[in-house]
């Protein structure tokens, strides 16, 4: 994914993007302080804002191949299990229920599968929205602090999901997160920002 | 009281009240959800020059004396009026007419509020899940459902309490247009009482199940919001 | 800050145009004033009505002390006709009663009465007045006036006439649009033993509806819908000379003895309901029925519609 001269202003902020060049397949860790404009980035790259100029080039990827999780998962108002499969359903694909129960049950969610997804608490709520995520198998995900305030068993939970999707058909991470010291082990780039631009980019080995 | 409210209720005018009643009620709690419902959610989705000034309009109409959408529709029904020639006045289309002016904008200002609470965050989600824009619209309504539920029985209930317009455009006529809230302010100014109470014992028990109905909705909205 | 004021600025605009506009209202509503009080004495009914305590320069005689509020309930017809408007002044000025009023049905009329709500009852439904005596709740009838009343409508296909019989017939027979008020008032009650003497029934005729409204409501309807309705003159002429919009009906039968309309003047029973006013509402019965306010009211209208709207006939024994 290539982006070149992405400019968006919003009030007094300013994102100013001269070139970006995302490797596709790998897991992008992007760092920066609070306000430096990281969820405004990761929202042009999803199509949420539109860039006052400037052009991302997917290199052939659909935006309905991309996806976000965003700080506060949106949980539909129905139960967890049609939460989970509703990207499934729009995109006309019939969901095996088996495999979608052997999920839930690794995430701890296969009690609540008829529950309101709504009633579950914080980090159920984020672990069902990881997993709604993953099921489509989108080829870009976009994670807007979806790692934060997490217990040590979610995480690993995630950890694992994440590496066991990379080994069978590797998709591009685009990862925000405060607490990156406990997932950057995964990070096979680091991209640092400050007030609005990129200002360095770490490119891990192997 | 048994034997007082069958008496009542088997007079056939009073049949024919209570029947017009629940026509004109369902009848424009139908017509202007089509339009409020959509006028709301078009709001909330689009800018356009002005659109402050229509949301204002919007909100000042949701308090409007029905009296005065009675007034105004009178004007144009009546036989010398722009739509005279459609012999609407005195009729039940005609009420329903001016009942659907009253209850449109009241239910698309209700609407636009609940859209511009709710809905960037669910068109922010579909984006993420890739939904098309059907899709999206259909999700909104899924979402929504049960604010729109709200609405349409707020709607509902305005239409079924209202006298001013219904008895300007329906002219209160016996056995066609009148309705049961007319019938009420005719009893009352017939100095009969018994009959007026025995309507409006039944009009207060529709706004208590309306009542019922809107806890409902209510209720699980803020379920929704205790996270 | 620029918000604030914009919206401040707005909102008196807002007020403005809405003060002119009331404002032009009333002094475009003013000519329409019912013709007694303003042209009979206008200078009189003002200082009255404002400022009830002000010397009358223009009468040498003291106006009586005031003494409080008479409450009536009377029916529509004295009141759109703007009677009880030309009335009230004088008689407070006379008497010192504040004169009030509620205008309904005559049916609604006597059971304020029934209920103590009222003091004294302007009526015109004689049968239902004595009964209302028969059952305790008023005291003594008097009668005060008269009037009549015309049917109106479309002038094809009846020709104009003065026999009642043969009009309500043709409405039957031809099936014409007619409109009743259908609300039990006085006028109401006329209507329905109209039809009844003449042993026509209204149910067989599909154009007969009943607007249940008032009078003024129920002309208009009429002449919406262009069939015909029994309506009292006064209210009638008023009607014709106010609306906004020319009334395209006529007079198609008057001065039938059976269209007479009598009032009626009643106390409310002190006996029943000692806390009412009988002192005022026996001021009223009097006053009312005086040589003096006889004539009044005989000259009440003349000037702008051309003819008396009542014709007086206290002492009587109609």
């Amino acid at each position: 994914m290539k982006i070149t001269d992405l400019h968006k202003k919003i009030g007094r902020f300013e994102l100013n993007v001269e070139s970006l060049s995302v490797e596709p397949g790998k897991i992008h860790g992007i760092v920066g302080s609070n306000g430096c404009g990281k969820t405004v980035f990761l929202k042009l790259v999803m199509g949420i804002l539109n860039p006052d100029r400037g052009y991302i080039d997917y290199e052939g990827i659909l935006p309905q191949e991309i996806t976000m999780m965003t700080q506060r998962p949106y949980l539909m108002r129905t139960s967890v299990y049609k939460n989970l499969i509703y990207p499934l359903k729009i995109r006309g694909i019939r969901p095996d229920e088996e495999k979608m129960d052997e999920l839930l049950d690794r995430a701890g969610l296969l009690e609540q599968k008829k529950q309101y997804a709504r009633s579950l608490s914080s980090g159920e709520k984020q672990k069902l929205s990881f997993l709604r995520a993953m099921v489509f198998e989108p080829k870009v995900i976009i994670m807007d602090e979806t790692l934060s305030n997490l217990d040590a068993e979610s995480e690993e939970l995630f950890k694992e999901l994440i590496s066991m999707r990379q080994k069978k058909d590797p998709a591009t991470w685009l990862i925000v997160n405060h607490q990156w010291d406990h997932v950057n082990r995964l990070f096979e780039a680091v991209h640092y920002m400050e007030k609005g631009r990129f200002v360095k980019n770490e490119i891990a080995e192997g | 009281m048994i034997d007082w409210m069958i008496n009542v209720f088997s007079d056939k005018a009073v049949l024919s009240a209570i029947r017009v009643t629940f026509m004109l009620a369902f009848g424009s709690t139908l017509l202007s959800s089509v339009f409020g419902i959509a006028a709301g959610l078009l709001l909330e989705r689009f800018s356009f020059p002005g659109k402050r000034i229509v949301i204002r309009i919007n909100r000042t109409l949701m308090g409007v004396p029905p009296v005065v959408v009675g007034l105004l529709v009178y004007l144009l029904l009546m036989r010398r009026g722009p739509l005279g020639s459609l012999e609407l006045l005195f009729t039940i289309p005609g009420m329903l007419i001016a009942q659907t002016l009253i209850i449109t904008p009241i239910i698309s200002g209700m609407v636009y509020s609940y859209a511009c609470r709710f809905v960037p965050a669910i068109r922010v989600f579909a984006i993420t899940m890739g939904a098309g824009k059907w899709q999206t619209v259909k999700l909104i309504f899924a979402e929504l459902r049960k604010e729109l539920y709200f609405c349409m029985v707020t709607g509902f209930g305005r239409s079924i309490s209202e006298v001013g317009a219904v008895m300007l455009v329906g002219g209160n006529i016996k056995g066609s247009t009148r309705t049961m809230t007319t019938t009420i302010s005719l009893l009352k100014s017939q100095g009969i009482f018994t009959e007026g109470v025995g309507l409006g014992i039944l009009l207060l028990v529709m706004a208590f199940i309306l009542q019922c109905l809107c806890d409902f909705f209510q209720r699980e909205e803020v379920q929704d919001e205790n996270y | 800050m620029k918000k604030t004021k914009w919206l401040a600025a707005l909102l008196a605009a807002v007020l403005c145009v809405g003060l002119t506009a009331c404002g032009s209202k009333e002094s475009t509503e003013e000519p329409a004033q019912p013709a007694g009080t303003e042209a009979a004495e206008p200078e009189e009914t003002r200082t009255e009505e404002t400022e009830p305590e002000a010397q009358e320069p223009a009468e040498a005689e003291e106006p009586a002390e005031e003494k409080g509020r008479l409450m009536m309930a009377t029916t529509t017809s004295t009141e759109d006709t703007g009677l009880l408007d030309y009335l009230k002044p004088l008689f407070l000025k006379d008497t010192g009663w504040d004169l009030e009023w509620t205008a309904v049905g005559t049916g609604e009329a006597l059971k304020l009465g029934e209920n103590g709500d009222v003091d004294v009852v302007l009526v015109h439904a004689k049968a239902s007045e004595e009964e209302f005596i028969a059952n305790g709740f008023g005291v003594e009838r008097f009668p005060v006036m008269y009037n009549d009343f015309v049917v109106v409508g479309p002038a094809e296909p009846i020709a104009k006439t003065d026999d009642i019989e043969s009009v309500f017939k043709q409405i039957i027979e031809e099936q014409l649009p007619f409109v009743s008020r259908g609300d039990d008032s006085g006028t109401d009650k006329k209507e329905k033993k109209i039809w009844d003497n003449l042993g026509l029934d209204t149910s067989t005729d599909p154009n007969y509806v009943e607007s249940g409204q008032g009078m003024g409501a129920t002309i208009t309807m009429a002449d919406e819908q262009k069939a015909y309705c029994l309506t009292d003159r006064g209210t009638w002429l008023k009607q014709k000379k106010d609306a906004d919009l020319n009334i395209e009906l006529d007079i198609v039968c008057e001065g039938s003895k059976d269209l007479l309309n009598q009032y009626g003047v009643i106390a409310v029973n002190p006996e029943k309901y000692p806390e009412l006013n009988n002192e005022g509402a026996n001021d009223f019965i009097e006053w009312i029925c005086s040589d003096e306010v006889q004539k009044l009211i005989a000259e009440y209208g003349v000037e702008e519609y051309g003819q008396a709207l009542f014709t007086p006939n206290a002492g009587t024994d109609n």
